[in-house]
Formats: structure tokens, C-alpha cells, sequence
């Protein structure tokens, strides 16, 4: 540690700003790497991270907090812990380590990026951190599930997941691609740092790891917590950055970045976390329902501090409530139906008892979900569970990439028409599952018109054979690797018909 | 006779399925083609003919895609009658 207090030479070794003489400023700052929309230099020299650090306390903290967590991972890899947990809770972690470990790794390219673009040196400097995080990240979620590969092989799906074609991971990397990888260093400070990772995942993180405790997954709690202290620190370059661009009377920039990154935001969290909480994690472990998260956490304290800085609510914000009603029990049924098409057991989290709390939590979820699972039930109870497995696909939103599931909005009566969106453009048809998500498109088409979705591709002749086999050996699954129901249809031996007779 | 494909939704259901269908099937086939992957297995059946309707339109039951003009992936909703 050194011996000067940090006060009295923080500030002066972290502001190494200069003006260029060699060269010019677009040289060293190309807009494609690093949009300063007009922004004069002095003022992002004027940059201010909350959150102080230097290099030897860097250090210092990381390791601690590494010899805490090797420590745990330990004496958990000798225990029967992982054997006796949950099938919903082991679902939920198969799904986040796949989704998550090498995107945090990407996310280390897109820290880099600020560390080298960011338009001030006490940026680069924090970024610098970032970097190493994300790089921290990215390795202890690919040797944590590596640990315990001899208990469950898809456990490599940690690493191997990014490296697919497999639909929801192709979601991901469209979604990570647009916020980091093909992303310049201000845009990125608010659609990264401040939208996605303040806003969502540093409380994702924080709600996970409270949950992997009360659950007694301690090691994956330790984790989490872990790395959320590092995503506490990183995520503040959003707000600096969003501070400047308001001073310099670029609202409507970072009101656009914001909204366009929000919705993108949520369309995956409510994929990821909305099946988790509501769905995965087991009924007696549950705090809150996935609305009742989005309400206070989101909604409410985030969005009450993006307006600390003079902006808005997202123009689409009725249709965000609206959806926070029933797109994420849809996508849990889709993710459920075409189970074979995901690395995870899917646990149907339906036993009478959790389709009590369904229905409380959600009033009129029998009525609108539940009469899915009636069906899907009888169907397995009359001995024919092939008829609650997938013979088609389904059609994916060119924007988000996530299955249309607009009929279910309608059926459940929160949307007035069941249709997907179209856009015709160049000679291509794009379907999207919503407003905001066509909206998200139309902002920057150059940014996503050349890319296939995976029904695209399977159109197109990029998936053979154009079979249900043939598209799962495209994502990578093979027979053993594919998703099987998590409890063995214990849901439907236990549940009681809400109506009468049906199936076939 | 060609392989056309389009999306499909079945009346009740929660999502929007891709069908591949023949332009030359009359609409009670396309319909059936439909129907085939969500009545009986997420959607309750009924004892009620299916109809076709495609841009808010009920289509007869003997027209089929290449006489209407039906553009690939364009949406069609299968209802009971
Ligand atoms: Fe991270
Ligand atoms: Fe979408």
C-alpha cells in the first residue's frame, strides 16, 4: 500500500489528459470506437468516477476476495452439496452459467474498449479495472461449473454455450454484440455500464445470490456475491458519462441509448430471471415474484434515479408494465414445450401448490397460463408425453430473437391483437414480437438488417437437415445434451384438472 | 406444388409457430397444418370446423395460397368457426 494518503496524489496520477499534437483527435478517438456526439474534449476531461480506487487496492481486494471464494468452492467440491439440490434450482444455474460465464468474458473486450476509448483518463483508468473484472468473471464461472463436470456434464455448457448455434444463446450474443462488441466506448458507458448493469444485472446478481443461499447453494452464492461487488464498482462509468452528455445538452442522446438498451434489457431478463424466479426456484425460497421484482427494483428505485438526471421514462413504458403480466410465463412455457432445445432440465413449476402462488401472484394465471398445462397434463397422464414435445418451431422476433409469443398476450387478454409485426426492407421480411422491439430495429437497421435468425437460417437452407434432429445437432445439442423434463412430469401426476376432459 | 412456409397461430394459443404448407392446399388443409401443432396439445379441442384468416380476412375454404397471393411468412390465423 503506498504511504502517501490516496487523496493527495489520487487525482494527479489519474488525470494524465493531453492534447495531441502528432496526430488528431478523430484519429485517436474514431467515431465508430468512440462517439463523443459533439461533446467538446475539456468536458469529458471533467469526468468523475463515485467510486475511488488505485491499482495496489485493486489488487489487494481482488485477491481477498478470490482466497474467501477458492476457500468456499473448496470445501463444497468434498460435500453432497450440488448432489441434493433442487432439479428447478440446478435448471436455473445450468441456464445462468451457459447465458452468462463467456458473456462476461466478452463484456472484458467491451471494458477494454473503454479503457483504450473512453474520452478521459479517469475513465480508461476505471475501465482498466473493469476489463480485469469482466476477465475475472468470465474465468471463475467457467472453472466453478468445470469443478462439478463429473457430477453433471452439461455442466460444460459453461463454456461450450457461446460457442453454439443454439437459439437462445444466439439471442445473447445479438444482444451482447449491440451493447459491447460492436459498440462504441459512450454508447456502451450507458447502454452497458448504466443501463444493463445498473439497472438489471448488478440487482439480478444481488437477488440471486440472497436466493442460492436460502436454497444452501453456497458455493454458487459465494459467486455471485462475489462477482457483484466487482459489477457494483464498474457499472458507475454509466453515470459520470451520463452526466457529462446532459451538461453538454445531449439528453436526448442518452434518452435514446437508454431506451433503445432498456427494452433489450428487459426481453432477456424476463427470459432469464422471469423463469428463474417464478418458475425455477423452489416455491418455499421465493421472496418475490419476477413483477414484484421488476416493480420495486427496476421500476421504481432505478428508474427513479435515471430521472435524478432530468430524463424520462422510455416512451414504451405502459407496454413494459403491460408484458410484465405475462411474457415471461409464455417464454417459460416455450422454453418448456421445446425442451430439447436448451442445455437445462426445465422444471414445469407446476404442482397445485405452485400454481396457488401463480395464480395469487398473478391473478387470472389459471385462467389465461394454467389452461396450457391443463392440456399439456392430461396429455402425459393419458400416457402420450411425445404430445407435449415440439414438431415444428417457433417463429423468433428479428429484433430480440426470442420466440412471437403475442398470441399469448392476447389470449390472456393484455393485448388487443395476437399478430407479430412485419417489416419489409430490402427485399427481406422481419418479423418482431412487439412495438419497441421493431422500434429497436428501425433505430439502427445498418446495425442488425444483415443478420439471420435462427429460423432465418433455417429457411434459408443454412440448417440441415431442415428437420427438428437436424436443427438441434446445428445448436450443438446432441441427444444426451438435450433438455428433458427436470421432475420426470411429477407436475401432471399431481395436478387436478382445473376443467374438464381434454387432449386428444 | 411448392413448400411455403408461413406463420401460424392457433386461436387460444400463446405462440406463433412456422408451418410449412403447399400453395396449392385448400385453406381446410392449411388449416389442419396448423392447427396439427397446438389443438390437442396446449389449446383444448372442439368439436367446430376450422377456418383460415390471413390480414383480418376469413378465407373460403377451397382458396388456397397461390391463388390469393400469399407473400412467404406472412401470418396466418387458424379460429373454429
Ligand atoms: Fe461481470
Ligand atoms: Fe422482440
Amino acid at each position: 500500500m503506498p504511504r502517501l494518503p490516496r487523496a493527495d496524489w489520487y487525482d494527479l496520477t489519474r488525470d494524465m489528459n493531453w492534447d495531441f499534437s502528432y496526430v488528431t483527435e478523430e484519429d485517436v478517438f474514431p467515431e465508430l470506437l468512440s462517439n463523443g456526439f459533439g461533446v467538446p474534449k475539456q468536458d469529458w476531461w471533467t469526468w468523475d468516477e463515485p467510486y475511488k480506487i488505485t491499482y495496489a487496492e485493486y489488487v489487494h481486494n481482488q485477491a481477498g476476495k478470490d482466497a474467501g471464494l477458492f476457500t468456499v468452492n473448496n470445501v463444497v467440491g468434498r460435500s453432497k452439496i450440488f448432489e441434493n439440490l433442487e432439479p428447478g434450482w440446478m435448471a436455473a444455474t445450468l441456464a445462468h452459467y451457459g447465458a452468462i460465464a463467456v458473456g462476461e468474458y466478452q463484456a472484458g473486450i467491451g471494458e477494454a474498449r473503454m479503457a483504450r476509448f473512453g474520452r478521459a483518463a479517469s475513465w480508461r483508468n476505471m475501465a482498466t479495472y473493469g476489463c480485469l473484472d469482466e476477465t475475472r468473471h468470465g474465468q471463475l464461472q467457467t472453472y466453478f461449473p468445470y469443478q462439478a463436470l463429473n457430477k453433471e456434464p452439461r455442466l460444460d455448457w459453461a463454456h461450450k454455450a457461446y460457442h453454439t448455434n443454439e437459439w437462445g444463446m444466439i439471442a445473447a450474443r445479438h444482444l451482447f454484440d449491440d451493447m459491447f462488441t460492436a459498440n462504441d466506448a459512450v454508447s456502451m458507458a450507458i447502454q452497458l455500464t448504466f443501463t444493463f448493469e445498473t439497472g438489471f444485472t448488478n440487482l439480478q446478481f444481488l437477488g440471486m445470490a440472497a436466493d442460492a443461499m436460502k436454497v444452501g447453494d453456497i458455493d454458487f452464492g459465494a459467486l455471485i456475491s462475489s462477482i457483484q461487488t466487482d459489477e457494483a464498482r464498474h457499472a458507475q462509468q454509466g453515470e459520470p458519462t451520463l452526466k457529462i452528455l446532459v451538461a453538454a445538452g445531449k439528453k436526448d442522446v442518452a434518452q435514446n441509448l437508454f431506451d433503445r438498451m432498456f427494452w433489450r434489457a428487459w426481453k432477456v431478463f424476463a427470459l432469464l430471471t422471469g423463469l428463474s424466479m417464478d418458475y425455477y426456484t423452489p416455491l418455499e425460497h421465493r421472496t418475490h415474484s419476477f413483477k414484484e421484482f421488476m416493480e420495486e427494483f427496476i421500476n421504481t428505485q432505478f428508474i427513479d434515479q435515471f430521472r435524478d438526471f432530468g430524463l424520462e421514462a422510455p416512451w414504451y413504458w405502459d407496454q413494459l408494465l403491460n408484458e410484465m403480466n405475462w411474457v415471461h410465463h409464455a417464454y417459460h412455457l416455450g422454453v418448456y414445450y421445446w425442451r430439447p432445445t436448451v442445455w437445462w432440465n426445465p422444471v414445469a413449476g407446476t404442482l397445485p401448490e405452485e400454481r396457488a402462488w401463480l395464480e395469487e401472484k398473478y391473478p387470472g394465471w389459471n385462467d389465461s397460463f394454467g389452461k396450457y398445462w391443463d392440456v399439456m397434463g392430461e396429455n402425459v397422464r393419458a400416457g402420450h408425453p411425445e404430445l407435449t414435445l415440439p414438431e415444428t418451431f417457433p417463429v423468433v422476433c428479428n429484433s430480440c430473437q426470442i420466440p412471437l409469443c403475442t398470441p399469448a398476450g392476447y389470449a390472456a387478454g393484455y393485448l388487443s391483437s395476437p399478430l407479430p409485426l412485419l417489416l419489409d426492407l430490402d427485399g427481406r421480411r422481419y418479423t418482431f414480437c412487439s412495438e419497441p422491439c421493431k422500434w429497436v430495429f428501425e433505430q439502427a437497421p445498418g446495425q442488425f438488417k444483415g443478420h439471420l435468425s435462427i429460423i432465418d437460417r433455417f429457411l434459408g437452407g443454412v440448417i440441415q437437415p431442415p428437420t427438428i434432429p437436424g436443427a438441434l445437432a446445428y445448436m450443438g445439442l446432441s441427444p444426451e445434451e438435450c433438455g428433458q423434463d427436470g421432475t420426470n412430469y411429477a407436475w401432471a401426476h399431481a395436478s387436478v384438472p382445473v376443467a374438464g376432459g381434454v387432449g386428444r | 406444388m411448392a413448400l411455403f412456409p408461413v406463420q401460424g397461430i392457433v386461436e387460444g394459443d400463446f405462440v406463433v409457430v412456422l408451418v410449412p404448407v403447399d400453395d396449392t392446399d385448400p385453406m381446410t388443409v392449411v388449416a389442419e397444418k396448423i392447427a396439427y401443432h397446438g389443438i390437442g396439445k396446449r389449446v383444448a379441442p372442439q368439436d367446430r370446423p376450422l377456418k383460415v384468416r390471413w390480414n383480418g380476412t376469413v378465407l373460403a375454404d377451397d382458396s388456397t395460397i397461390a391463388g390469393l397471393g400469399c407473400a412467404p411468412m406472412d401470418v396466418l390465423e387458424v379460429l373454429y368457426a
